[in-house]
């Protein structure tokens, strides 16, 4: 399976209200892929779907051939599905830095056993995940605000903040929701190019933006959502004309 | 000197308690009320082991820490499935059921209480208990703060912050949230061990769901969600009532005056102080609130 | 000897035993559903409303239906003052769940140790002599505080269930209890609508203690426990249903009076603790799922809505 995510006839409606209806989709390693479409198309919940925050009433979803269905939300991102939010969802009490090495690549310290009985393994762990997070954001040119607590910094560099965090994760899959939202100038540069260089490195990125220039630039592909499911798929410039998709948009 | 040394006792006791359930409520955000049962099941571990078995204190003791901590795993592990919002119920079940059980089990002496446990110390009895307890008290304290201050500490801090953030980074909250409660009822087991080898006598009634009242108190007023706030809390509440005996009122009076005096304080901090005597500092703040 | 006469018996005795129980249920589960709060304040305001009767009735002199109105009163200024001093405080500050929790659980305790300190610990009753008229119904024991007490408690729940659907602050309280933020918008005065529910709560909790208290005595710390009873039936009936939580009363009252054919008597409270557990594992949003009470457990009650 060379496809690093597929999603078969998925399907979720919420009482009366049809979220995702047939929702078949693959992404493979390196795309870019945005996700576009008016409010309340469903783009947000079919991420929800995919990274496990509810359980999809039916079809399959599998990361990397493996189905994803019955994994819980956390089991699922340890597989490798990595995602932001669209409000962000940093921790509030801790500093940039911490945010970021809350997520490490193995879970030493999480274990209240391994804690007590293997003192030194955990620390290792520690350095290795402190270096990784720095690595992170000198990338991203967070460097000097390591320190800062989230709540003092910038929105746009509260934006990248929950980005870098994602990034912690080594699995194939990035979700990215409007990560470009309010975000303007050297944060967007920053943003677009880690997430090149993300794509370029192998990663899948599936992208939901209302930003028409992020998708324009970014994006090999893009998916036109409306109502839960997926009107069009193809190539930005394509579906960015698209008369009908354009009525459909701004029409409602 | 003697009053002294068991008041002594009392403190090194309810510090751990205090501490203990503060590891559960408030750093681990999880609301239970069946923080005296555990210190029942550790007593009465204790207590079973040395009358009927006669066996050694510290084996003893350690056992009362396994039977709280296993028992701890039959409330959480439904509950928490559930929600958070469950635990409160069931553990309020828990502490009510388990104690119904006790009053109506006879190899622990049912209502009438178990008794005879017997003396392990021969000499300077009440300073040695003293020293033991207060030892156990700065164990557990250092300890947790050595905890909450790493990175354990650190994931706890962003679990309560937010949990489906941290969900999506591949932690297991639920794990944490289950050994949190592990240890902190397990913490009380061995309270509750110390607490039978010292008055050498048990009753069901030492251990009702009220006795959360006053470690709830103890954790309040003290500060929740901060290491040194409940030892401050317990210290204050055990030196309280020494300070109205002076009064010299009726033991019918006194008792149910205590209660009014520490339910009356948790209420005035509620809505005064409500981050207790000592403040956490922002990283170990119980996460979420803006009061 | 189990012979349908015995059966019948305890079935009658039972149903009769579980009326003050249905209306703690309902009192409960209509604050759990309008505001969002579980309500353990209400053992606090159970004790102070049956003490409260007990006073006019004992010290007082008071004929029985004076003093009703008066512990109710009791039950309706304490829930209020609750609600206005300490809910709507906590409510304005966004306090999290933790501090409701304690706040209602230390009212109760509160209000406990205060009873104990004035009124002792000794059981009390609300009435004269516990013995009342009884007739034989074809070989069944029926006494009048059986019908008294049920034809109260059924008419109790009809005018609750007529406030509710079919009065304009019973459509409020519906409505605040599905949104309390889409309620506002709409113009519904909510924190009334909270109000309401306490008062409609603090009288289904004074005629449940008056009922009580005319059958059997209690000491400061009975009503914690039977505010047990009222949580599981709440639970049980399903979280926001007021009538579920009603209908599941009558059934744990039942199965409390049957058990004694099987449970030896020092065992019998087990049940309650053991049907708690039962009930949380297997039903968890309870036996009867009524409609649009599928709230996601995270975002549910203990702090109502800002």
């Amino acid at each position: 399976m060379n496809n690093v995510l597929s999603l078969n006839g998925v399907c979720k409606r919420f009482g009366g209200v049809v979220v995702a209806d047939q929702i078949t989709l693959d992404l493979k390693a390196g795309e870019i892929l945005g996700l576009i479409g008016p409010n309340g198309a469903g783009k947000t919940s079919l991420f929800n779907l995919i990274s496990g925050v509810f359980p999809a009433d039916s079809g399959s979803i599998a990361l990397q051939g493996r189905p994803l269905s019955r994994l819980p939300l956390y089991a699922r991102a340890r597989a490798g599905v990595a995602r932001t939010w669209q409000h962000m969802r940093l921790f509030g009490s801790l500093s940039v830095l911490e945010n970021l090495m809350v997520a490490p690549t193995d879970y030493p310290g999480e274990s209240l056993w391994r804690l007590v009985t293997a003192g030194a393994s955990v620390r290792r762990a520690e350095q290795q995940a402190r270096e990784r997070a720095m690595h992170i954001l000198e990338r991203m040119k967070l460097s000097a605000i390591a320190d800062t607590n989230v709540n003092d910094i910038t929105f746009g560099q509260q934006k990248l903040v929950g980005l870098a965090r994602a990034l912690m994760s080594q699995g194939p899959l990035l979700l990215l929701d409007e990560p470009m939202a309010g975000v303007e100038g050297a944060a967007y540069e920053t943003m677009r190019e880690i997430v090149r260089e993300e794509a370029a490195a192998g990663r899948a990125v599936c992208v939901v933006e209302h930003n028409v220039s992020f998708i324009r630039d970014l994006c090999n592909s893009a998916v036109f959502m409306a109502q839960g499911r997926i009107l069009e798929r193809g190539d930005v410039a394509t579906l960015l004309e698209s008369k009908t998709l354009a009525e459909l948009y701004f029409g409602q | 000197m003697e009053y002294v040394a068991s008041l002594l006792v009392l403190i090194g006791l309810y510090v751990i308690l205090a501490s203990s359930f503060n590891l559960i409520i408030g750093f681990g955000g999880l609301i239970s009320i069946a923080h005296p049962i555990f210190f029942a099941l550790g007593a009465y571990t204790v207590g079973v082991l040395s009358t009927q078995f006669g066996l050694h204190p510290v084996p003893s003791i350690a056992a009362g820490f396994v039977v709280a901590m296993l028992a701890s795993f039959m409330l959480s592990l439904p509950s928490l499935r559930i929600s958070g919002d469950y635990l409160l119920i069931t553990s309020i079940g828990f502490q009510l059921g388990l104690l119904e059980i006790i009053k109506n089990l006879d190899f622990v002496g049912g209502a009438s209480g178990l008794g005879g446990i017997p003396n392990v110390v021969q000499q300077h009895r009440s300073l040695v208990f003293a020293a033991v307890a207060l030892g156990l008290a700065v164990a557990v304290v250092l300890s947790l703060r050595a905890l909450v201050r790493g990175p354990y500490g650190r994931a706890i801090q962003a679990m309560r912050d937010d949990e489906l953030a941290f969900l999506a980074l591949g932690r297991n909250a639920m794990n944490i949230k289950i050994a949190i409660f592990a240890v902190g009822s397990g913490l009380a087991g061995v309270a509750g061990g110390l607490y039978a080898y010292y008055y050498q006598y048990l009753t069901p009634d030492q251990f009702q769901i009220l006795q959360s009242a006053m470690i709830l108190t103890m954790v309040v007023v003290g500060g929740m969600g901060s290491v040194y706030g409940p030892v401050v809390g317990a210290v204050l509440l055990l030196l309280l009532p020494e300070a109205i005996t002076f009064l010299n009122l009726p033991s019918s009076v006194m008792g149910p005056l205590q209660g009014v005096i520490f339910t009356s304080l948790v209420i005035l901090f509620l809505f005064l102080r409500p981050q207790g005597l000592v403040p956490s500092s922002k990283r170990l703040s119980a996460g979420g609130s803006h009061e | 000897m189990l012979d349908f006469q015995t059966l019948l018996q305890i079935f009658w005795t039972g149903l009769a035993n579980s009326t003050y129980a249905v209306l703690l249920a309902a009192a409960f589960a209509l604050v759990l559903k309008v505001v969002k709060v579980w309500n353990f304040a209400q053992a606090g305001l159970m004790g102070i409303a049956y003490y409260t009767m007990y006073l006019a009735i004992q010290k007082l002199g008071w004929p029985g239906y004076a003093a009703l109105a008066l512990g109710a009163g009791a039950a309706i200024v304490a829930a209020l003052a609750m609600e206005v001093f300490g809910l709507q405080t906590f409510r304005r500050r966004h306090s999290p769940p933790l501090t409701f929790f304690i706040f209602t659980l230390v009212i109760s305790e509160f209000v406990q140790y205060v009873l104990a300190m004035v009124a002792g610990t000794e059981p009390v009753s609300l009435a004269a002599t516990i013995m009342s008229a009884s007739y034989i119904v074809g070989g069944v024991v029926v006494s009048e505080w059986d019908l008294k007490a049920i034809a109260a408690t059924v008419v109790l729940m009809a005018l609750l269930f007529v406030v509710m659907k079919r009065t304009r602050h019973g459509q409020y309280m519906i409505a605040a209890a599905d949104n309390p933020h889409l309620s506002r918008l709409y113009g519904v005065n909510v924190r009334r609508v909270y109000a309401l529910t306490f008062v409609l709560a603090a009288v289904l909790i004074a005629a449940a203690m008056y009922l009580f208290g005319t059958r059997a005595s209690m000491v400061p710390n009975t009503p914690l426990e039977m505010m047990l009873f009222a949580v599981i039936a709440a639970l049980l009936g399903g979280m926001g249903n007021v009538f579920g939580a009603a209908v599941a009363a009558v059934f744990l009252g039942l199965l409390r009076a049957f058990s004694i054919l099987v449970i030896p008597s020092a065992w019998q409270s087990l049940i309650l603790y053991a049907l708690l557990f039962i009930t949380i594992l297997f039903f968890p949003q309870g036996v009867r799922i009524a409609p649009r009470v599928r709230k996601k457990p995270a975002a549910g009650p203990a702090s109502a809505g800002a």
